[in-house]
């Protein structure tokens, strides 16, 4: 019962494999064959263009955060159409229906943003 | 697949989305035009579910019945009056912005996708649309810190009370493998199956709803958020938003978890104890009025849920009566708090309206009015609310329910009664600006409904009657 | 046409009442006026079609109150009863109005009298249209608040507030009794519809109330109800001191229309009084009793308006006894012929006082007789027909009362009888006083009042001669219809009579000498009025100083306001002062000064948990959460 499931995920385990491999082989490979002149700035954690530990109560940028959010909104939108292009055959018109309802919620936003000039740095 | 039922949903939706996209457009400010758009849209959207045919759609998602058109109305109704009362308030604080509108409209969506939902999920989905939209309308006033402050507050606390609804609503899926409300309804329709990790389920459910009804102990964001937030704001909070989480509150326990009555009774019973007290005895102190009716609002929401209480075919009629008759008169009496405003500056302490009386008659008589309806002095509307939910109590036998209402509502005269004494014996302390035409006829339509429900009762009370008959199927 | 009936009143009561000061007192008074008059002409087109057409029918207008089982609706009953109160209120009224032009001409408010005056035809048109007993009730209350405004119209003047206000609390006794026998009917029947109510009177007829039969309870509590507004003994002391107000208003509410709104209650709810033979045998001695207690009292008094209140009074106690014995056809008849001659009585006593600048005591008038004919001539019609002189309208009505309560061959019936008997005696007695003593003799008034005796104008006229011919010709006009061979096929089972009671038919077999016999007292009553004031006028005084005590009886109004003040009045002041001091003041005042101090503390407490911190907020919530689990949690196990 039990094994039949498991032999499903095997491509899984196989594409784990080959994923750390890959990994390992770049990192090492970096820290083998490239030069290497650290400095303190190089060394600290990257966040967001910010130092990591400073006062809560302090001024920052928001335009960074705004990008960031509206990154994630399309970045989100992204992650949704692979399965439903996947699934595109099975869920027929309503399915393709939906999705167009999605995508056009989702353009009046991008044409509000647009408008309010949250796409522009300066 | 049934479009029709969701009609009035749909055209919310599709309203706020062009709302959205064409105001944006223009250079000029759109507010107005954008305002307008959006009451023509409320009032399409009611007509559309006074007319909605019955049935349930979306795979069982969503329901339409005599109490989502009841609901529905009641809701439209507050928003539209949301919408008026803002117009020229935002306008003379520097709020007119069009996206005013546009959040109250998807906040409306949220609520009407709301009182219809029939499942756990569309549930969910229609409370993160109204809760999202009000985050932000709460905050709206950006520059003030206060308004900031309301805004964030409430979020936090929002995500919380979202959290524990939706801890609840898996745990009820868990139980029971379903999370449609009908088919949960069947589960337990079995009493073995009513396990005490499935009430558990249900009184985070409780709690997660008893946030957005602003019920003690869940209460506390509501004076904070309700003084700190522009007044339209705490205007519209206080009505439509109300009315659509006591609806769903009664949907919820009166429908899938109708049969756990004897447990969650226990709760709401608590729940209402504290909120009528608390309402009552802590708005004694307030001298700032839209703190005073954050607290009043919690009290008459302790009543409202004495109707809950009782379970019964009554006590429902009571509650969804009680709910019409709080939006159309806090309507009226938020109509009074947004004219207040002396020099082009909006005021918002009790001692401001001092001798009212002497400077504008017309609005100090309207607030008497609805002070009066609100402490429940016969025969004005606030009365016979009081009166359906302490009757259904008694008959289900919750007499210390029933004594501590009417013992809490004389408690709660004191500081309605403060106002009309303030208004008509104090020294008057300066006229207050002329207010505009859109804000007096709000409070002249919630005055008349008020005074004059007394003398024709019947078509309210029907319409509760078969909302209930629906709910309780 | 039947709404319009009711609802012109109202539409011209709202003109002059809320526009009155905007549109002037002329555009008021014509508004009122213009509106009465089409509800008359509705009315009284209502009465041809439904009386004398055989038409009933119900009109709903709205759903008044749902709730549970008691439901109650708006809606306008129109049977033969009804039609014949809508056609007589809104004919009377309207000529009330006009009379009222004149009559009211100096006054500085008259919008607000018009606006009071139209209001009252409302509610009582209201009361007589009901088609259940809360709409009734409605009526009753308001037609109530209207009298209280309009005895009081003449606010400035102490006696006038204290007469409206011994009016409402007087009247308000008598609402106590029936507010109980509408909840009795309601609790016996279980609804307040008049229809249903008498479709259901088998099925109730053992029903028992704290031992006693449930009609015999209702029909007692009703009838106390209607005590009150028909100021029958015992509850008649308010009906005097409402003589306050203006003189139409006494004609049209204090005779005519409102008065007489207890007799109709018993007439309407005949069919329940018909198995209630105690509760009738109350009624008439009741009745009976007032007729001829009122009519001892009118004899002596000197005000020409309370005179004729008394004789209101008086003839009120007729009808009731009328209904009492179960000719409620009767009381009924009377209840219409005494609205044409006492409403032209009163405004003939108005056009006395209009022309003797205000004068209201008939012992400073006498000899004007000659200066205003045409109210001489009135008062003449007027007194004839209440007197009972035949081929007046009286005659008719008051013989066939007097015919009935014979015929009815009870104990009760008798005394109601020999009582009418001795009061048909003094009413013609005390009318013909009045009128001698008003208009004959010598002048008695100062040379200057003398002066300006004038004829009141046209606008004044022209209703007390509409009333004249009503006093003259309604009696011989209707009396077939009413209580004659027709009578079956006219009330078309508007009244009921049970099939025990045939007082109707035993009516016209009574002896020779019964119908007589009101005729001979009437003109004997009249004759020894005339030996006295005409002829030997120092005999009263004489009389009045030998039986000193009987007179002051008499004009102390049998000492019912002495012994009332004694018994109710005194007493409650003292409970009250009682209660003030100790209850009150110690009790009443420091239990909530406690109780409120304490709530101040409370609200402090209450306050402190609001901190601010958005922290606390969630622990408090999440605290509540553990509360309710471990409370389910516990209960669960339980």
């Amino acid at each position: 019962m039990t094994q039949p499931l498991l032999a499903d995920y095997f491509p899984i385990l196989v594409f784990l494999g080959i994923a750390g491999g890959i990994a390992i082989a770049m990192v090492g490979g970096a820290y083998l064959a490239a030069r290497q002149k650290p400095y303190a700035e190089k060394l600290s954690t990257y966040e967001c263009g910010f130092a990591p530990f400073e006062d809560t109560r302090h001024r920052f940028d928001v335009r960074f955060y705004l990008v960031a959010i509206l990154f994630i909104i399309f970045d989100l939108e992204v992650a949704f159409l692979f399965p439903w292009a996947i699934a595109l055959g099975d869920i027929g018109w309503l399915g393709f229906g939906s999705m167009m309802g999605f995508l056009f919620v989702l353009t009046v936003g991008f044409v509000y943003e647009w408008r309010k000039g949250a796409l522009d740095w300066e | 697949m049934n479009w029709i039922l969701a009609l009035p949903e749909l055209v919310l939706a599709l309203s706020g989305l062009a709302i959205l996209g064409i105001g944006v457009l223009p250079k000029r400010n759109t507010h107005f035009a954008c305002a307008m758009a959006a009451v023509g849209a409320f009032l399409l959207a009611a007509a559309l579910a006074i007319g909605a045919p019955e049935g349930s759609a979306f795979g069982g998602q969503i329901v339409s019945d005599a109490f989502t058109r009841f609901a529905k109305v009641l809701i439209l109704i507050g928003a539209a009056a949301g919408v008026v009362l803002s117009l020229d308030y935002n306008a003379r604080e520097g709020l007119d912005r069009f996206e005013y509108p546009v959040l109250l409209v998807f906040a409306t969506l949220g609520m009407l996708v709301m009182v219809s939902a029939n499942d756990l999920m569309s549930l969910y989905i229609g409370l993160e649309l109204l809760s999202l939209s009000l985050y932000v309308v709460a905050a709206f006033n950006r520059d003030d810190e206060r308004s900031a402050e309301a805004g964030l507050k409430y979020f936090v606390l929002g995500a919380l009370a979202s959290g524990l609804l939706l801890y609840g609503s898996s745990l009820t899926y868990g139980f029971t493998g379903t999370t449609n409300f009908d088919r949960i309804a069947d589960a337990l329709s079995d009493p073995s199956k009513a396990s005490s990790g499935l009430v558990v389920g249900m009184v985070f459910v409780i709690v997660g709803l008893a946030f957005k009804v602003s019920a003690v102990p869940f209460h506390m964001w509501t004076p904070d958020v309700y003084e700190g937030a522009p007044t339209p704001v705490t205007a519209f909070f206080a009505a439509a938003p109300k009315v659509a989480a006591i609806g769903l509150f009664a949907r919820v326990l009166g429908g899938p978890f109708g049969d756990l009555a004897g447990q969650w009774q226990q709760v709401i019973v608590l729940i209402s104890l504290l909120s009528m007290v608390l309402g009552a005895f802590a708005a004694i102190g307030q001298s700032n009025i839209k703190r005073l009716m954050a607290y009043s609002s919690i009290g008459h929401v302790g009543y409202a849920l004495v109707g809950l209480a009782a379970a019964s075919e009554a006590g429902m009629r009571g509650l969804l009566v009680y709910m019409a008759i709080y939006l159309l008169m806090n309507l009226g009496a938020f109509a009074v708090l947004v004219a207040m405003r002396r020099q082009g500056r909006a005021v918002e302490r009790v001692e401001d309206l001092a001798g009212l009386a002497r400077t504008d008659l017309s609005m100090a008589v309207w607030m008497a009015i609805f002070m009066f309806s609100m402490a429940g002095i016969p025969p004005l509307a606030g009365f016979f609310g009081k009166m359906f939910v302490f009757k259904a109590a008694i008959d289900a036998g919750l007499w210390t329910l029933a004594i501590v209402g009417v013992l809490s509502s004389v408690v709660s005269a004191f500081y309605y009664l403060r106002i009309v004494k303030v208004m008509f014996f104090d020294e008057p302390a300066g006229a207050l600006d002329p207010r505009p035409a859109s804000v007096s006829f709000v409070m002249a339509a919630s005055g008349v409904f008020t005074t004059l429900f007394f003398l024709y009762p019947a078509p309210l009370v029907a319409a509760a009657q078969a909302a209930v008959a629906a709910l309780l199927g | 046409m039947f709404v319009g009936a009711v609802f012109f009143p109202l539409l011209g009561a709202s003109i002059a009442g809320f526009f009155g000061r905007w549109i002037g007192d002329r555009a008021a008074q014509l508004a009122t006026v213009i509106c009465m008059v089409l509800a008359a002409a509705c009315g009284l087109t209502a009465f041809w079609q439904v009386a004398l057409g055989h038409s009933s029918q119900t009109i709903e207008i709205l759903t008044f109150v749902d709730v549970g089982g008691l439901e109650v609706s708006w809606a306008l009953r129109y049977d033969t009863l009804s039609a014949v109160m809508v056609g007589m209120v809104t004919l009377i009224s309207t000529l009330i109005h006009i009379y009222s032009v004149g009559y009211m001409s100096h006054d500085p408010s008259r919008p607000r009298f018009f606006a009071y005056l139209s209001l009252f035809t409302f509610m009582m048109l209201m009361l007589v249209t009901a088609d259940n007993l809360v709409q009734l009730f409605f009526g009753w209350e308001g037609v109530g608040l209207a009298s209280y405004l309009l005895i009081g119209f003449w606010y400035e003047k102490e006696s006038a507030c204290a007469a409206a206000m011994k009016a409402f609390i007087v009247n308000r006794v008598g609402d106590l009794f029936f507010m109980l026998g509408l909840a009795l009917t309601f609790w016996t029947f279980g609804s307040v519809e008049f229809s249903t109510i008498f479709g259901s009177i088998d099925q109730h007829m053992d029903a028992t109330f704290a031992g006693f039969r449930a009609y015999e309870v209702i029909g007692v509590l009703l009838f106390l109800g209607a005590c009150g507004k028909s100021a029958q003994l015992g509850l008649h002391t308010w009906l005097p001191d409402a003589m306050e107000g203006p003189t139409p208003v006494s004609a049209l509410i204090h005779a005519a229309t409102m008065v007489t709104a207890g007799v109709f209650l018993v007439a309407r709810m005949s069919p329940v009084f018909e198995y209630a033979p105690t509760a009738l045998a109350v009624v008439t001695v009741v009745g009976a009793s007032t007729a001829l207690f009122a009519a001892t009292i009118g004899c002596v008094q000197n005000d020409i308006k309370r005179i004729i209140a008394y004789s209101t009074c008086s003839q009120l106690g007729y009808m009731f006894f009328a209904a009492g014995v179960g000719a409620y056809q009767g009381a009924i008849f009377h209840l219409f012929t005494h609205a044409f001659f006492k409403a032209l009585l009163f405004l003939g006593a108005g056009s006395v006082i209009h022309a003797m600048s205000d004068e209201q005591d008939i012992r400073k008038m006498g000899g004007i007789w000659k200066k205003i004919p045409v109210t001489y001539a009135v008062m003449w019609i007027g007194s004839l027909a209440l007197a009972g002189v035949p081929y007046f309208a009286g005659y008719y009505s008051k013989d066939f009362v007097l015919e009935a309560a014979f015929a009815a061959h009870s104990g009760v019936g008798t005394y109601a009888f020999w009582c009418g008997i001795a009061a048909a005696f003094l009413t013609a007695f005390y009318s013909w006083r009045l009128i001698i003593l008003t208009f004959h003799g010598t002048p008695r008034a100062d040379h200057h009042t003398m002066e300006h005796v004038h004829e009141s104008p046209a606008v004044m006229l022209v209703p007390l001669l509409v009333l004249a011919a009503g006093a003259v010709l309604t009696g011989a006009v209707f009396a077939p219809d009413f209580i004659g061979h027709h009578w079956e096929e006219f009330w078309r089972g508007a009244i009921v009579n049970a099939p025990h009671n045939e007082i109707m038919h035993h009516v016209h077999e009574v002896p020779e000498w019964v119908p007589l016999l009101p005729t001979v007292v009437g003109l004997s009553g009249i004759a020894l009025a005339y030996i006295l004031y005409m002829l030997a006028p120092s005999i009263p005084g004489k009389l009045a100083s030998t039986f000193g005590g009987v007179y002051r009886f008499l004009l102390n109004k049998w000492y019912f306001d002495e012994l009332y003040d004694a018994i109710f009045v005194r007493p409650t002041r003292a409970l009250a002062r009682v209660l003030w001091q100790t209850g009150d003041a110690t009790i009443i005042d420091g239990v909530p000064n406690g109780a409120a101090a304490l709530a101040a503390d409370v609200a402090r407490g209450a306050v402190r948990l609001q901190t601010g911190r958005v922290a606390s907020y969630a622990f408090t919530m999440i605290a509540g959460l553990a509360v309710f689990v471990t409370m389910l949690a516990f209960g669960a196990a339980r």
